[in-house]
């Protein structure tokens, strides 16, 4: 560069070539709140509950690094059907996440062993009310529906769990002896 | 019997030294550094930054959260390379373990490390000739960085905080058709990368400013413990992707972006240079990724603890090297977890560079340390 000096200005010709150029390509510009963006289905945007899978057992709220989880419930007693003696389930009274909070990591999701958080891409819900961002049972529960099937995973890669146990089961109706 | 006799003091125009505070919120320190000047006039006498504005106590944080949570914090302290520092911690907990990371999930580790180095380099791309006056590149950076983040959200799902790093693997399998994607977005900005080095690598305004300005020794920079691209563009040639390989950097051939001028230009220029050798290593690691078969994690208890010892595990981060020393007394959380960040040393550097130059030099100066002040205060 030292030794064989350009003109002065040749780069900023250069320069202003670049941006000649690009004012005959199309703009990249996103026109946002018009044109909704289109996001993965593994886009970590907001945490929807599928309360009825829910057995409040705590451990999303325990495993949550800031602790922005609150689960309430009480136990009921109810009398399963032929059953010889009452049983015990938990019920659900509140659920409560705070998105002010929230550090988005997933681990919730992660360790959740029923099946009762998704992760949605929706992201688009901010409050100008910070206690806005506590969303409970229901607002989390409306969430669901903007949940996306997952991905398939890389051909390279193992199958999702899912697909395997599912597979298993179907092997095991097949070859079950009579059904 | 001698007489001393003192003139002239306090009469006429007196140029004390005055002291100026930079900060903790100018604009060109990224966040909250605090610079404390001592002027002669325009000209920086002496230069003391105060840091710990952007204290968050993480290392202390570390030791009440498990490994994977550990992860969320450690994607945060330096927000602009947070899957660089994702790997410091899994690899550290994995050697003390010794477990055995599956070979794609080590394959595909280093393809994300490198996406990751080039949006960081982007970011710095864009941000520096902004701070120093030219606004144009960091619209063509930031086209080049939401390709790639596209991507890295898709198999993620963050664009910023990726979590995507476990003890023992990556947390899932990568989608379908991912690696095509990769493939065309790393093509993409291979194709426009020209574009921001046409617009201001040679521009006159840009070298004006940035020509032997803050010029750093090697005997410096290692005196101060910089590392990264800082050292390397004072011609300090020290890789630990190509010294000391981990991941699968071993099985790759890391060219290693230096410089000897050591001034801020020569720090931008390795910046762009080596954006251009992670496409390539990113490319690598693709092809390699694409023949490979088997899981990208390992099946491990649900309560998971590191026997008790103590291990270093390094690694070359974006903008240079973090260290992560583990200490772990056998249970589910680490005993102490120290950090050693690049932006820290660099930062110190400051004292030495700045004095001797002028004020405008001081924003030429700061923007090219490529420092996170997150990554300082941790």
């Amino acid at each position: 560069m030292s030794q064989n000096k350009p003109a002065p200005g040749r780069a900023l010709f250069s320069g202003l070539g670049v941006t000649l150029r690009n004012l005959f390509r199309r703009a990249h510009t996103k026109q946002y709140p018009d044109v909704k963006p289109e996001l993965p289905a593994r886009s970590r945007g907001v945490i929807a509950l599928l309360h009825e899978n829910c057995t409040s057992c705590m451990l999303c709220a325990r495993e949550c690094p800031d602790w922005c989880i609150y689960i309430d419930s009480h136990k009921e007693t109810y009398q399963p059907e032929g059953a010889a003696r009452p049983r015990q389930r938990n019920v659900l009274d509140r659920f409560a996440i705070d998105y002010s909070l929230c550090m988005y990591c997933g681990i919730c999701v992660e360790v959740c062993p029923f099946d009762a958080l998704f992760w949605s891409p929706e992201f688009d819900y901010v409050e100008t009310d910070i206690r806005e961002m506590l969303h409970e049972k229901e607002k989390l529960q409306s969430w669901v529906a903007t949940v996306p099937p997952p991905p398939v995973n890389d051909a390279n890669g193992e199958p999702a769990k899912e697909l395997v146990a599912a597979g298993k089961a179907r092997e095991k109706a097949e070859t079950a002896p009579d059904s | 019997m001698t007489t001393t006799t003192t003139v002239a003091t306090g009469s006429g125009f007196s140029s004390e030294d005055m002291v100026l505070n930079i900060g903790p919120q100018h604009p060109s320190t990224h966040g909250v550094l605090r610079l404390r000047l001592t002027l002669d006039g325009e000209r920086i006498h002496h230069a003391e930054p105060i840091i710990g504005y952007m204290h968050r106590g993480a290392e202390k944080l570390f030791e009440v959260r498990d490994y994977r949570q550990i992860i969320v914090l450690a994607n945060r302290h330096d927000w602009l390379s947070a899957f660089s520092n994702e790997l410091g911690v899994v690899m550290a907990a994995e050697r003390l373990m010794g477990l055995e990371v599956p070979e794609r999930a080590v394959w595909a580790r280093t393809l994300l490390a490198e996406l990751n180095r080039i949006l960081n380099h982007l970011m710095f791309l864009g941000s520096y000739p902004l701070e120093i006056g030219a606004i144009t590149p960091i619209f063509y950076a930031f086209r080049e960085r939401e390709t790639l983040q596209a991507v890295m959200e898709e198999a993620s799902g963050g664009r910023m905080h990726y979590m995507f790093n476990r003890v023992g693997g990556i947390k899932e399998e990568l989608p379908e058709g991912w690696t095509t994607r990769v493939r065309q977005a790393i093509g993409d900005v291979r194709r426009r990368m020209p574009e921001i080095d046409d617009l201001i690598r040679h521009n006159d305004i840009f070298l004006a400013r940035t020509k032997g300005v803050g010029v750093l020794s090697a005997a410096d920079a290692e005196k101060y413990g910089c590392s990264g691209p800082i050292a390397r563009a004072s011609g300090f040639d020290f890789d630990v992707r190509r010294d000391e390989p981990y991941l699968a950097y071993g099985d790759l051939n890391v060219p290693v972006v230096t410089r000897q001028a050591g001034d801020c230009h020569a720090r931008f220029e390795c910046l762009l240079d080596q954006v251009l050798v992670s496409l390539d290593l990113a490319d690598a690691c693709l092809a390699k990724l694409d023949q490979l078969t088997g899981p990208v994690n390992t099946r491990l208890p649900k309560v998971l603890k590191v026997p008790e010892g103590h291990t270093y595990a390094w690694t070359e981060n974006p903008t240079g090297i973090n260290g992560y020393y583990l200490v772990s007394r056998g249970d589910k959380t680490p005993w102490r977890l120290k950090l050693r960040t690049a932006s820290y040393a660099h930062v110190q550097a400051l004292t030495t560079l700045l004095p001797g130059t002028l004020i405008p030099d001081m924003v030429a100066i700061l923007g090219s340390m490529f420092f996170v002040v997150g990554d300082v205060d941790k």
